[in-house]
C-alpha cells in the first residue's frame, strides 16, 4: 500500500508509521507477521516497497546537513542525513531507529505475493500437512468479509491451528502405524516423524527403553530434507548432517534399515545390549562419528575398518566393551615389524616381540608406535594392522572345525583349504539369496523343511535381509563363511576423532575385528 | 580296484532312472557317494561301480554331476570362477547337497 501515490502534501517531514493507523488487515498476514517477528529476512524490508531502488536525497532541506552545521559535528544529530524514499510529493523520512516497529506494521498490509522467504510459504510447501487446516482458513478470510474483518481477535484462533499442525500431520505421514505396538514404539515413530516434519537433522532417540527398532521407522529418514535455509546463508545445502542418537536403550541388534540410510553422518548406540556390530555397517559410507562404547561387544566387524579408508568415519568410540585384550589372546602372526619398515627401518624391537610370544606382558609393553623427531610419518594417522590371531574354519554347514594342530593339520589342509571352490551347499544358497521369492517365505514355511535344511535356510534369509555380504578376501558373496579369524587394528587416531596422530612411542592399544572368508583359501595374506 | 581307480566310471541314477557316469575321482568329491564306493566297506555299490540315489531326482542328479565336475577341475585352481545354478532347483539342491555332504 505504500506504492500507492498519495496526493502531494504540504511539503514537511512526515514520521513513517502512518500504515499502523489503518484498519484491520487480513488476518492471515497477521497470523504470518505475528510468527514472522522472531525472524529475520532482509526480504521483508522491500517486500511491499515499489521495485526500483528508492530515490536518495543528499541535503534537500535539512538545515543539520548544511553547510552552516558542517563543524556542528554528530552531537547535534548533524551527522547523518536524512533519506527519501519515493516520489518527490510523496517523500518519507526513513528513520533507521524505527525501523524494526515500522516493519512489523508495515506488514500489516497483504501484499497478495507470497515470497518464498515467507514461513507460511515455507509450510505451504508441504500441502499434505496442512491441507485441510491452513488452507481452509486461509480460503475462508479471503471469501468471507466477516472473518477478515475481526481479524484481531481471530489471531488467537489463527495461532492455535499453526502449532496443532504437528498432531494432525503425524497421523498423514507414511510411516505406518500398527495398532499393537509398545509405547516405546509409538513413542519412537512420533519423534521420528516429529523431525521428519521439521526437517530436523538430529534424531534422539536416547534413553526410550527400546529393545528393538521397529520395522518402517528409520527408511523414511532417508528423505529427510533440511529446513530451508534463512535468507542468511542463501546456497547452503539442504542436504542434512543426519544424526541418530539410540543412547541409553535396551537393544539387543540393530535394524538393518539402520545401515540403509546412506546418508547417516551420525551414529550412537552407547550404552545398549548389543553383542555384535553387523558387517553390514560398511554400507554407511558417510558415516563420521560412531560410537559403539558401553556394549556387550567382544569385537568389531572388520568392514568398519573400511570406512576409516574408504568412507569418512573419523571419530570412533568403542571402549569401553568387553574386548579380549591381546595379550590374553592367541596370535598367530605379529605385524608390528612389518608396518616398521614401511615407515622407518629401525624396527628390532617388533622383530624381538614375535620372538618373545612366551611372555606375554614384555610384549605388550612394547607395543608401542615408532618413535619420530618433528613431523609424525603418515602412519601415525591411520590405523595400523598389529597382530593376525588364528584362524577358525568352518565346515561347509557353518560349523567350526576343531582344528588340532599337531595330528590332523595335513588332513584338513587336504580336506578345507585346498580348494577355492564353493560347495554346492553354498552355491545352492547364493542362488537362494539372490531368489526374490526368499523375501516371501514365513518362518513356517521354512519350518516344514528337511531340519538339515533350516538352518542354511534361515541363514540365507537373514543374508538377503542384509542385502547379501562380502568376503573379505576375494569379495566374492556368500552366505556361509568358511574361515574366520581376528585382527588386531589399532585405530587410536580414529579415536581421538582424527585430530591428533599418534605421539612417538605411544602405547598401541589394538581393538579385535573379526574377518570371515568364504573358502578355505580365503585366508590372512600371511597365510596364504 | 585301487590300481585301476583313475581310469574306472562308476554311474550315478536318480529316482526317476537318470543314469549319470562320471569319472571315479570325480563321484568321489562327494563324501557320501565316497563312502558308498569305498572298496572297504564292502557296499554293494562299491562292487558294482553305479549307485541309486533314491533322494534325487534326474534334474537336481543332472546339476550335481555340473557340481562335481566343477569342484573337481576346481580343485588346484586358486581363482575359481562362478557357477550358475537355476534358482527354482536352489531348494532342492541345498537338500541334495546336504545328504550327499558336498
Amino acid at each position: 500500500m505504500d506504492n500507492e501515490v498519495p496526493l502531494p502534501p504540504p511539503r514537511r517531514i512526515r514520521p513513517r508509521g502512518s500504515a499502523s493507523a489503518r484498519g484491520p488487515s487480513p488476518s492471515t498476514s497477521l497470523a504470518s507477521s505475528f510468527r514472522k517477528t522472531h525472524r529475520f529476512s532482509r526480504f521483508d524490508d522491500c517486500s511491499s516497497q515499489p521495485s526500483s531502488d528508492p530515490a536518495l536525497f543528499s541535503s534537500d532541506d535539512i538545515p543539520a546537513s548544511g553547510l552552516e552545521n558542517y563543524n556542528a559535528g554528530p552531537m547535534t544529530g548533524a551527522g547523518r542525513k536524512r533519506r527519501y524514499r519515493g516520489t518527490w510529493w510523496g517523500e518519507k523520512v526513513i528513520d533507521p531507529k524505527r525501523k524494526r516497529a515500522d516493519f512489523k506494521e508495515k506488514r500489516n498490509v497483504d501484499s497478495g505475493v507470497w515470497m518464498g522467504s515467507d514461513e507460511s510459504g515455507a509450510e505451504s510447501l508441504l500441502p499434505s500437512e496442512d491441507g485441510p487446516g491452513w488452507g481452509e482458513d486461509l480460503l475462508k478470510t479471503v471469501l468471507d468479509p466477516k472473518i477478515s474483518g475481526k481479524s484481531q481477535g481471530a489471531l488467537g484462533s489463527f495461532v492455535k491451528p499453526l502449532t496443532a499442525t504437528p498432531a494432525v500431520s503425524a497421523m498423514q505421514l507414511p510411516i505406518l502405524k500398527t495398532p499393537d505396538e509398545s509405547e516405546e514404539h509409538q513413542f519412537a515413530r512420533s519423534v521420528v516423524n516429529d523431525c521428519l516434519e521439521k526437517g530436523e537433522e538430529v534424531i534422539d532417540l536416547g534413553n526410550f527403553n527400546l529393545r528393538s527398532i521397529p520395522t518402517g521407522l528409520l527408511p523414511p529418514l532417508q528423505l529427510l530434507t533440511k529446513q530451508a535455509p534463512l535468507a542468511e546463508d542463501f546456497f547452503s545445502s539442504l542436504q542434512p548432517f543426519l544424526s541418530i542418537y539410540l543412547s541409553g536403550n535396551s537393544l539387543l541388534e540393530l535394524h538393518n534399515e539402520l545401515f540403509e540410510l546412506s546418508l547417516l553422518k551420525v551414529l550412537s548406540v552407547r550404552n545398549n545390549k548389543l553383542q555384535e556390530l553387523p558387517y553390514t555397517i560398511q554400507k554407511l559410507r558417510s558415516l563420521e562419528v560412531l560410537n559403539v562404547s558401553v556394549n556387550r561387544l567382544t569385537y568389531l566387524p572388520w568392514e568398519l575398518l573400511q570406512l576409516f579408508e574408504h568412507g569418512e568415519l573419523k571419530h570412533l568410540t568403542a571402549c569401553p566393551n568387553p574386548f579380549p585384550q591381546i595379550e590374553d589372546c592367541a596370535i598367530k602372526t605379529w605385524h608390528c615389524e612389518r608396518i616398521q619398515k614401511e615407515t622407518e627401518p629401525k624396527s628390532e624391537r617388533y622383530d624381538l616381540d614375535s620372538e618373545s610370544e612366551c611372555e606375554p606382558e614384555q610384549i605388550y609393553e612394547s607395543l608401542r608406535f615408532e618413535e619420530y623427531e618433528d613431523v609424525p610419518p603418515p602412519s601415525a594417522w591411520t590405523a595400523i594392522h598389529v597382530a593376525t590371531g588364528p584362524i577358525t574354519r568352518f565346515d561347509m554347514e557353518g560349523r567350526a572345525i576343531e582344528e588340532n594342530p599337531k595330528s590332523s593339520l595335513v588332513t584338513t589342509a587336504c580336506r578345507f583349504s585346498s580348494s577355492a571352490a564353493p560347495s554346492l551347499r553354498e552355491l545352492a544358497l547364493r542362488a537362494m539369496c539372490k531368489h526374490p521369492g526368499l523375501d516371501h517365505t514365513t518362518d513356517e514355511d521354512i519350518a516344514e523343511l528337511s531340519p538339515f535344511v533350516i538352518p542354511l535356510v534361515q541363514k540365507a534369509k537373514k543374508v538377503r535381509a542384509a542385502g547379501g555380504q562380502r568376503c573379505s578376501v576375494c569379495q566374492k558373496e556368500y552366505v556361509i563363511p568358511r574361515t574366520e579369524w581376528l585382527e588386531w587394528w589399532d585405530c587410536t587416531p580414529y579415536e581421538n576423532g582424527g585430530k591428533r596422530p599418534r605421539t612417538s612411542g605411544e602405547i598401541l592399544r589394538p581393538l579385535p575385528f573379526k574377518r570371515f572368508g568364504c573358502s578355505g583359501t580365503c585366508v590372512p595374506a600371511s597365510e596364504a | 580296484m585301487d590300481s585301476s581307480k583313475d581310469s574306472t566310471f562308476v554311474s550315478l541314477v536318480s529316482c526317476d532312472g537318470f543314469e549319470y557316469i562320471l569319472p571315479y575321482e570325480t563321484a568321489c568329491v562327494s563324501g557320501t557317494i565316497r563312502r558308498m564306493l569305498d572298496p572297504t566297506s564292502n557296499f554293494a555299490e562299491s562292487r558294482s561301480g553305479r549307485c541309486v540315489l533314491e533322494e534325487i531326482d534326474g534334474v537336481v542328479l543332472e546339476q550335481v554331476c555340473k557340481y562335481l565336475v566343477y569342484n573337481y577341475r576346481a580343485k588346484n585352481m586358486t581363482n575359481v570362477p562362478d557357477m550358475d545354478v537355476p534358482a527354482e532347483l536352489c531348494l532342492e539342491l541345498v537338500m541334495a547337497a546336504d545328504y550327499l555332504d558336498v
